[in-house]
């Protein structure tokens, strides 16, 4: 274990706000399912602890929402101290199977979804047609391009009027790799090379996931925008017409409270139509229960944190708008009484 | 017994899913908040009464230890299993089991978080007073078990002034119930009382019935600033003797006031060498009454006073006032707050003495001690942060705590004002109480024969 993990490790008081805070801990209920029990385990690890199934269970079912470090009075920072311990143990060869099988597919296929269909078709017939240098290029992710290929294109529609282009070769980001412990390098590489070869500063995405990659594990001179950001900054030049309908909006963890893009789509929404926020919101947003590898490993308890956001939304709204696919997906798999959209698709509402 | 044929019976009784012996699972629950530690068995998260004391019943047989916990929030080591064994964490008994509000009380399960208890009643206008800094994440059943208190002790009094009746787990699995719905009976002895504060060592509370009070119409907060603890000290023996009862009282030193400020930047607390925070609730013009009435008794001896603007600002100047405990470990990267010598209680008149003593053991050890607690029922939280790395600084820190137990001690105070006894701090009872703890013995061996309740606690 590294010194700044053990000092983050030996920082937790274990007074128990994480414990308070942890959506994972409101499921499960045992204590290994709370940060406070992840640092435990972590430091038991550190003293020789075997990596049995339960340290497994304890790892890995972190969504790495980051709730318990915005909330932690001492300054620990679990979600770090978790993410090591994974990579610790796959460099161990000591891992789950969905770990496994996320990795092969995502170095292999390009994409954690184990897919082999052609990442670009979404492009439909524009893909001769897009730019080979621009100053921005539009970073689609892997759920994106293959779980929503129309909402994907339409968002390029919207983009390329503003001289986006986008990666022909696109590979997935890494996301899913570093978050469960995996190194992403060999893709990082793929994309990096592409980018540099169109020659863009500023990458654009619409995936929570994809934007923390991008933005904290690429290299540092290349500017990383989330597509509300983008768009949030051009609404002016939109001719965007008022919608008589009341929304609420769910903060993807990666998005919010791990880079404080808050207000970037809640400027989008108010020009559009009345927000109504969730029970908890901006900083202290609950989590849709997809993160982490969560979704991918635990899916039953992805989905009981799912329901569990869900019923944070207000009554009497129309819609429930998000900013991540993950996200969307993951709220979508708990029936929630609303339908569940992503900005781009209140924003399309907004421009018909 | 072989541990697997035990594994086998307990997982008979609450079925497998609710007893763990995974590795994981047993260094979790082998601590609390504190520096004590022990390695449990067994954990297991019981649903009902009857699960417990089949449980109890057969721990009794066979002589293992059985240690209850909360939220492992505890500050003593309370909740650790130094002897091994089972360890029961109650938080899946987490109902509410009645709201009799035109009695004024409610029936709980002993797993159910103080704030979310909370939270149910004041819709109703109707609130559980004893508030303690871990209020969002400590559970009821821990904080009657230790007798928890608070913020708010200062008016509204501790855990105990609450409990009306309480069902528990006897030592051979018995079911007794204590107490009654009436506010008052002298039906026999009140051993509603003794289960309070028993910390686990008597029986096991699966149920309490707890009186809960209507929210006062109004509160106010206000701050005021010294040069020091000593001048705040006096202030508050002031204050108190002017005949008005804050419903919070509580000091903050210069090191917990940069603490505040770092947890929370928004809150901007006035540098000073002291501040003491005070709030009063009660009817409009109490409320307005009572401020007054404070801000003339610290007139003298304060740099400045103010008021909280509005119920915002109130309410973040209370919400990082109940997480400084731990956020004390912000103020330097390799220093981590640690509990040890952090609950001492001294009688009002001694307040300014005790504190200026406080100041000398720090430096006497050079090692700086936050200071900051209840200081209106004469409850100081002795914060001392040091490198864990660092064994000259553990030393350091042992011994001084053991000065600031001693002193608190010698002038008619206690080791422990509302955090508990656990094992941290049960070497100082026989010292603090004297034949008194002799009693204590008795009722342990008499309740408790084979001692498998929470053994290693308590000095019993």
């Amino acid at each position: 274990m590294n010194d700044s993990d053990m000092r983050s490790i030996l920082k937790c008081v274990r007074c128990g706000t994480c414990r308070s805070v942890c959506p994972v801990f409101d499921v499960i209920g045992w204590e290994s399912a709370s940060s406070r029990g992840r640092m435990l385990v972590a430091h038991g690890l550190s003293q020789g602890m075997e990596a049995d199934e339960g340290v497994f269970d304890s790892i890995n079912t972190c969504t790495t929402c980051g709730l318990c470090e915005q909330m932690c009075p001492s300054g620990a920072s679990p979600v770090k101290v978790i993410e090591d311990v994974r990579h610790q143990l796959v460099l161990q060869g000591k891992m789950t199977d969905a770990q496994k099988l996320l990795r092969t597919d995502a170095i292999e296929k390009g994409n954690p979804l184990g897919e082999e269909k052609d990442r670009m078709a979404w492009l439909g017939d524009s893909k001769n047609d897009v730019p080979e240098k621009a100053d921005h290029v539009f970073f689609a992710g892997c759920l994106a391009s293959y779980r929503y290929p129309e909402l994907t294109k339409r968002t390029f529609d919207i983009l390329r009027k503003f001289g986006v282009t986008v990666l022909q070769e696109e590979v997935c980001c890494g996301s899913p790799l570093l978050r469960t412990g995996s190194d992403p390098s060999e893709l990082m590489s793929k994309n990096l090379e592409q980018i540099r070869k169109i020659g863009a500063h500023t990458i654009i995405t619409g995936c929570a996931g994809c934007f923390t990659t991008l933005k904290n594990d690429y290299p540092d001179n290349i500017e990383v925008v989330h597509v509300a950001e983008f768009l949030a900054d051009r609404l002016a030049e939109m001719d965007l017409k008022k919608l008589d309908l009341k929304v609420t909006y769910h903060d993807p963890c990666h998005l919010g409270r791990c880079n404080g893009v808050f207000d970037a789509p809640r400027q989008i929404i108010k020009s559009i139509c009345y927000l109504e926020e969730m029970k908890s919101n901006r900083e202290k947003s609950k989590c849709c229960g997809a993160g982490g590898g969560v979704l991918k490993g635990y899916p039953e308890l992805s989905l009981e944190l799912s329901k569990n956001r869900l019923e944070e939304i207000p009554k009497d709204v129309d819609y429930l708008v998000t900013a991540c696919p993950l996200c969307r997906t993951n709220l979508k798999r708990g029936g929630p009484r609303v339908d569940v959209l992503d900005i781009i698709d209140l924003l399309e509402m907004a421009m018909e | 017994m072989q541990k697997s044929d035990l594994l086998k019976k307990l997982q008979d009784i609450v079925g497998n899913e609710r007893v763990s012996a995974s590795a994981a699972e047993l260094y979790c629950y082998s601590c609390d908040a504190s520096q004590v530690r022990g390695m449990p068995d067994f954990v297991i998260r019981p649903a009902n009464t009857e699960q417990i004391s089949k449980i109890v019943s057969l721990a009794n047989e066979k002589e293992i230890p059985v240690t209850a916990r909360g939220a492992g929030t505890g500050l003593a080591g309370g909740a650790v299993p130094v002897e091994g064994g089972i360890v029961l964490d109650m938080s899946s008994m987490n109902r509410i089991l009645e709201m009799d509000l035109g009695n004024l009380q409610v029936t709980i399960e002993p797993g159910i978080v103080q704030e979310k208890l909370n939270d149910a009643l004041e819709p109703y206008g109707f609130f559980f007073p004893p508030d303690p800094g871990s209020s969002a994440m400590c559970t009821l059943g821990g904080l009657i078990a230790n007798n928890g208190s608070g913020m708010r002790s200062v008016k509204y009094g501790t855990t105990r002034n609450y409990v009306l009746g309480l069902e528990v787990v006897m030592a051979d699995g018995t079911v007794v119930n204590t107490g009654t719905k009436v506010t008052k009976s002298v039906a026999g002895y009140s051993l509603t009382d003794l289960f309070v504060g028993s910390e686990g060592t008597l029986g096991i509370i699966t149920k309490a019935t707890l009186k809960v009070r209507a929210l006062p119409k109004e509160r106010s907060v206000l701050l005021a600033s010294f040069e020091d603890p000593e001048h705040a000290g006096e202030a508050v023996v002031k204050v108190l003797s002017s005949g008005i009862v804050p419903s919070a009282c509580e000091i903050l030193d210069r090191n917990i006031i940069e603490a505040i400020n770092t947890y929370d930047p928004h809150i901007g607390l006035p540098k000073a060498g002291a501040i003491l925070m005070f709030e009063v609730d009660g009817t409009e013009n109490t409320v307005r009454e009572g401020i007054e009435m404070i801000k003339d008794a610290c007139s003298t001896l304060a740099t400045s006073i103010r008021a909280a603007s509005d119920k915002k600002e109130r309410d973040e100047i209370w919400a990082a006032r109940r997480l400084v405990g731990a956020a004390v470990s912000r103020l330097d990267p390799l220093r981590t707050r640690v509990y040890v010598g952090e609950d001492i209680g001294v009688p009002i008149k001694e307040l300014p003495g005790m504190l200026h003593k406080v100041g000398e053991i720090s430096k006497e050890f050079k090692l700086p001690i936050m200071t900051y607690g209840h200081i209106g029922d004469g409850n100081l939280h002795t914060g001392m942060c040091i490198d864990m790395l660092s064994d000259k600084e553990w030393d350091k820190l042992t011994k001084a705590a053991d000065k600031i137990h001693l002193t608190a001690i010698s002038i008619g105070g206690t080791v422990t004002a509302e955090h508990g006894v656990g094992s941290a701090r049960a070497e100082y009872l026989g010292l603090e109480l004297g034949k008194g703890l002799d009693v204590m013995i008795l009722i342990k061996n008499a309740l408790d024969p084979k001692g498998i309740l929470n053994p290693g606690k308590m000095g019993v």
